[in-house]
């Protein structure tokens, strides 16, 4: 089978890796590299639980060939926290009771993150829709929803304080 | 009650959050080892077939495939939980599409599928049962011709088909109904629905050279995979290591074996560890769903609205093997009677073999399939009377000091103040506040299970404390419960605590994180252990101090008396300089409930333990033409005996009830000639953000007898009501009464045209 | 899954690579629908020819008339400032498709070349009597997108060609669209029945001037419901007449009984609907006045 040498960013790491064409960001980021915050489940984009950061868009790393990710930046829920210090979604997760389990959640953390860049006031409603693609099972979503809402808040407050 | 506290009852962070929030946890579906092969499942393609003939010649000459193994290469043991009637794999006869036929072992996980499609089977088929009327007709093909051979708890009560058959009588039927002005005879079904925990089921396997395997699995109950590896294997318990990691959420469906013997099976084989994880497809055809139901309902009841009888009976229909069906069929009986004074009752719960998958436990297996049922009949029989549902469920409720429908004393029973709280917040008495809109109510009651707990509890030379558990954390944040109990009772922060858990060499027996009693028995052991911890601290610190040991507390991390103060850090060291440290084993096993033997036949679960009570209640629109249901307000009250950690106990809540209204809404697994029409993630219909609405908590406290600072089982309670308080608020808003699950917009707006389902 | 990896830079390397490998080669845009087909074992291209680095296929123009790319991605089409207002259906199809995560990669070209009969853009498409251009080693060709779509997951596409872009005019005044979809669920569906409608109002603003009526998840595939526009034209639009639009449509449908619900609840669905988007568009024209 052929193999493809690809040069992957991720979390502002470059790594290299031989793979096959077939195998998904997915596959590579958890078997070849080792980061397993990535969550896999369905496989079919349906649950949400493998989303990263593509350009800065949530996408499934499920279908998502490693080869297309070639010369693009990938944000995996490892590359949020800098030194053990929280980003302010992860801090609002844990203080609001947001995770229960846990499996969706570096899914759900990177959704939002990819919301919140792009809509830094959020209302409930928008946050549940930016987050329809993560399933959940264990809080039914609200606790989520208002740990994002804290944290938006807790972002506009850095902002006006800058 | 009021208790100052510290600690417990307080909304503290969970203590695993760190790592679930930096994707650092490491889960079973994460776990890897050096030189791991992935393993993978042929599964039967028929619903009931002879096994003519496996040939894995091709499969094995693939690359990369390292084993094959079929019935003839593991012992001919029959496993299960009460009911002993399971095989690894199909050995003469596949008795659903699912069923494990041959395993495969294989380089990566591409090569092991390869080698399944390689794999030649043929099957002759035969005539399938393919639900409860055909498995129950008379003559019907037996699904286990020899189910007279299995061993089983004697209490259990078989006949071909059925797996058990529990009853409850109460009472003088004949009379009962006699003194009633109307009976109501209704009946009800549910659809089977699965846990739909997001991480799938997964194990990995590896043996050493002296012949011990360990098994690193998601399951819910360590111990119990520990001994069913033991049979299964025929080894000595001894020999089988179970450690849980991570666990992506359980929900009762990671209770039973479902890959960790087939992963210990190939690595035995191939002598390399063996990874195997269930894709979508396996988990809604083959994995431990909850059962699909018929219910019948027959109530008496006076013209005022007293009960004075009721006959019920539910069957479920558990699949070609028993599973958990045999304790579902009997806990079942007590969910029907519902939290009512009845003084007759005649109840049956059934478990009935059919060509599907195996059915299993989920979040208070039979409650909301009882429930739906129980409830939606409460309302209709009221709107019969011209009652409020309301006052109705208030005429007949239990309350302190009642009898249950097995002769329980109950206690602790809060059910009025959690009725009137829901109805209240819900806006009660303007149910129909506008065309399309209407509210429902529901109530019900359940257990708090019992079994063991040990806990040891090490106090470490630094003064932080280390609390080793058998239980496993399913994301309930039962175990931050337990080790808030801990903190308060050794007088130190939730933070001191560190948990090491589920390990069956390294930790205490637990009975599993199943049936909401972890938090309850794993509390209850920290505080005996505690008690033990006190008396060697005690008698350290009485000594290094001087003064008498009766007169010492603890508190501040430290043995405090008349202004002298020793900490715990300081006593750790002592003690490990002269008595090898600091440790304690705590254990609990909840008391029997007494209850009336003779109003019991067949029943393996007479009583409900620590019942907690809880009533919901919905406020929902109906289109009228589609038939779209919008839930607009869910509240519930539930009577949680005492709140360890509030924000966790809305946790459950809120979670339950979004499950809750998964089955009551959308959720089904749908069978069409004993094959899955719907077996992935696009048409198997869990509920998204968008699906569901904010609930409103209100936590309840009527303390219970037995549990840590009075707390009751909270978790799979908020499971059961909603399918019947949707149920109830439909027919609100639309006067249409939909008694089977799911109640899609299809089936409403069908109704609401007069037309029956298609 | 097994197949040989492939990057064209260009619409000529595209058309190139495709003309080469014919059947044994697939187009990859989002891959939302393709990557999840091949796991299945449904196809088993030989040759993937990722789209991601072909430039220019990603832009919405909009003069005279409205030509997508055929990359452009559903997450794009919604939040296009240009249809926001008469083109909203588009929208309104675009935003209930998957979640953020599938609208960020699925492309509207990969949507129509799928061919799904419940595809939800596809009828806002075909209500605006869109055309879809290909390019494939015989030069370009443009077809009306009814005409494109054959059956399930068959289209006019022939092997190694290229779905470039979807051109539609844009609308005359007094005219509206509307999008409407029904599931179980309230995201992540696919449409149990969709409908997509456009509607122009005649200059005293009484009667139909033109009304298109696209179905979804009612045939084999995206359908125009002809007889309920017809019904439409020239008519006063009174809440009778639409409701007939709606009777005529149901009639003309042809749906299946399947997992998702039953024929006799989609045509129910069509009967309330399209009478429903017929009214949300004359609101919406009114509004405009």
């Amino acid at each position: 089978m052929s193999r493809l040498a690809l040069s992957l960013r991720i979390n502002g790491v470059t790594h290299d890796v031989l793979t096959e064409p077939h195998r998904t960001l997915l596959d590579v980021l958890r078997d070849d590299l080792g980061l397993t915050g990535t969550k896999e489940n369905c496989l079919e984009a349906e649950c949400g639980v493998c989303t990263i950061l593509l350009d800065g868009r949530a996408v499934n790393s499920c279908i998502l060939l490693a080869a297309q990710c070639q010369g693009r930046e990938i944000v995996t829920i490892e590359g949020l926290a800098r030194a053990g210090v929280f980003v302010p979604l992860q801090q609002a997760f844990v203080d609001h009771g947001a995770v229960q389990c846990g499996y969706c959640i570096p899914g759900m953390i990177l959704a939002a993150q990819a919301y919140l860049d792009e809509c830094p006031e959020p209302t409930d409603d928008g946050i549940r829709e930016a987050l329809a693609g993560n399933l959940c099972r264990c809080t039914g979503y609200q606790k989520i929803t208002d740990a994002v809402t804290a944290a938006a808040r807790g972002l506009a407050r850095a902002r006006t304080t800058q | 009650m009021s208790i100052e506290t510290r600690v417990v009852g307080k909304s503290l962070p969970r203590l695993d959050a760190a790592g679930k929030v930096t994707g650092t946890a490491v889960y079973a579906a994460d776990f890897a080892l050096p030189g791991m092969l992935h393993g993978k499942i042929l599964r039967s393609r028929e619903p009931h077939a002879r096994l003519v003939r496996i040939d894995a010649g091709r499969a094995l000459a693939l690359p990369g495939v390292r084993a094959v193994i079929t019935a003839t290469d593991v012992l001919d043991v029959r496993y299960g939980g009460g009911l002993k009637d399971e095989t690894v794999f199909a050995r003469d006869r596949v008795r659903y599409v699912g069923q494990p036929v041959a395993a495969v072992a294989a380089t990566t996980r591409e090569a092991a599928e390869a080698a399944l499609a390689a794999i030649d089977v043929v099957y002759e088929p035969l005539p399938a049962v393919l639900d409860l009327e055909a498995a129950l007709a008379p003559g019907a093909p037996l699904i286990h011709e020899a189910w007279q051979t299995y061993t089983a708890i004697p209490i259990l009560h078989r006949e071909g088909n059925v797996c058990q058959r529990a009853r409850i009588v109460v009472g003088d039927m004949e009379r009962g109904f006699a003194e009633a002005d109307r009976v109501f005879e209704h009946e009800f079904r549910t659809a089977m629905v699965h846990q739909g925990y997001t991480e799938p089921r997964a194990a990995v396997a590896a043996w050493d050279s002296a012949g011990q395997v360990t098994v690193w699995s998601n399951t819910q109950l360590p111990f119990e995979i520990q001994n069913t590896l033991a049979e299964i294997l025929a080894l000595p318990p001894s020999k089988i290591r179970v450690i849980v990691p991570g666990i992506g959420g359980g929900f009762g469906g990671k209770l039973r074996v479902g890959v960790e013997h087939f992963a210990a099976l190939l690595a035995r084989r191939t002598g390399r560890p063996v990874k195997v994880v269930t894709t979508s497809e396996e988990e809604l055809t083959a994995a431990y769903p909850r059962q699909g139901t018929r219910v019948e309902l027959k109530t008496g009841v006076t013209r005022d609205g007293r009960i004075t009888a009721k006959e019920g009976r539910i069957w479920f229909d558990t699949g070609a093997f028993a599973g958990s069906g045999p304790g579902v069929a009997s806990v079942a009986t007590l969910v029907l009677a519902g939290p009512y004074r009845i003084p007759n009752l005649l109840l049956e719960g059934y478990a009935v073999y059919t060509n599907k998958t195996n059915c299993g436990s989920f979040r208070a297996p039979s409650g909301p399939q009882s429930n739906f049922a129980v409830e939606s009949q409460m309302d209709m029989i009221a709107d019969a009377l011209g009652l409020d549902p309301l006052d109705f469920r208030l005429k007949n409720i239990v309350r302190e000091g009642d009898e249950g429908p097995t002769g329980q004393v109950l206690e602790a029973v809060g059910l009025e103040e959690c009725l009137r709280r829901a109805a209240d917040a819900i806006g009660w008495r303007d149910r129909r506040p506008a065309p399309g809109r209407g509210k429902g109510l529901a109530c019900g009651w359940w257990t708090t299970t019992g079994g063991s707990s040990g806990v040891y509890v090490k106090i470490n030379p630094d003064g932080s404390v280390a609390m080793n558990t058998g239980a496993a954390e399913i994301g309930t944040a039962a175990l931050t419960g337990a080790a808030q109990v801990l903190a308060e009772e050794l007088g130190v922060d939730l933070a001191d605590i560190s948990v090491v858990s589920a390990d069956t060499f390294a930790t205490p027996f637990d009975f599993g994180a199943q049936g909401s009693r972890t938090a309850f028995a794993v509390g209850n052991a920290c505080r005996a252990a505690v008690a033990d911890l006190r008396r060697q601290l005690f008698g350290l610190a009485a000594a290094q101090l001087g003064v008498d040991a009766e007169a010492l507390t603890l508190r501040d991390k430290a043995v405090v008396a008349d202004g002298k103060r020793i900490a715990l850090a300081e006593l750790a060291r002592l003690s490990q300089a002269s008595g090898g440290g600091l440790i304690a084993h705590g254990t609990f096993i909840a008391p029997p409930t007494p209850y009336d033997a003779k109003r019991v036949e067949a029943h393996v679960y007479p009583a409900f333990h620590s019942p907690s009570f809880h009533a919901h209640a919905v406020d929902l629109s109906v289109d009228r033409e589609t038939g779209e249901v919008t839930v607009h307000r869910y509240v519930v009250a539930q009577d949680v005996g005492f709140a360890m950690n509030p924000r966790y106990i809305e946790g459950q809540i809120e979670g339950g009830v979004a499950q809750g209204l998964g089955q009551a809404l959308s959720e089904e697994i749908v069978y069409e000639n004993g094959r899955v029409l719907n077996p992935n993630l696009t048409d198997y219909k869990m509920p998204t953000s968008l699906d569901l609405p904010r609930v409103e908590s209100i936590l309840v406290e009527h303390p219970s007898l037995v549990g840590p600072y009075g707390a009751k089982g909270v978790g799979e309670p908020p499971n059961i009501e909603p399918p019947a308080a949707v149920a109830n608020a439909v027919a609100a808003a639309t006067g249409v009464r939909i008694t089977t699950l799911p109640i899609t917009a299809e089936k409403i707006a069908l109704a609401l045209r007069g037309e029956g389902p298609a | 899954m097994s197949f040989e990896y492939h990057e064209p830079t260009s619409i000529a390397d595209a058309v190139a690579l495709g003309a080469r490998f014919g059947e044994a080669g697939r187009f990859l845009a989002g891959g939302t629908d393709l990557i999840i087909q091949m796991r299945r074992g449904r196809v088993a291209p030989r040759h993937v020819l990722s789209l991601h680095r072909v430039t220019g296929l990603d832009r919405i123009e909009v003069d005279g008339a409205v030509r997508l790319g055929a990359l452009v991605t559903h997450r794009a089409i919604e939040q296009c400032p240009h249809f926001q207002g008469p083109l909203g259906a588009l929208v309104e199809g675009a935003e209930v498709i998957g979640g953020h995560q599938i609208r960020n990669v699925a492309t509207v070209g990969g949507n129509i070349v799928n061919a799904s009969p419940a595809a939800d853009v596809v009828p806002v498409l075909l209500a605006l009597n869109a055309t879809v251009t290909c390019l494939g080693p015989d030069g370009e060709r443009t077809l009306p997108l009814g005409g494109f779509l054959s059956g399930p997951g068959q289209t006019a596409r022939r092997p190694g060609e290229l779905l470039t872009s979807i051109r539609f005019d844009r609308l005359p005044p007094r005219s509206a669209t509307a999008f409407l979809k029904a599931g179980r669920r309230k995201a992540m569906e696919i449409a149990v029945v969709c409908v997509a409608v456009r509607l122009t109002l005649d200059a005293a603003r009484e009667r139909c001037q033109e009304a298109r009526i696209a179905l979804g998840a009612v045939a084999p595939t995206t359908m125009r419901a002809g007889a309920a526009e017809r019904a439409l034209e020239g008519q006063p639009l009174t809440d009778e007449i639409l409701r007939r639009a709606g009777r005529l449509a149901a009639g003309e449908c042809a749906p299946i009984d399947d997992v998702r619900a039953s024929a006799r609840y989609r045509r129910l669905l069509v009967e309330t609907l399209v009478p429903r988007a017929l009214r949300r568009c004359l609101d919406r024209i009114g509004r405009a006045a």
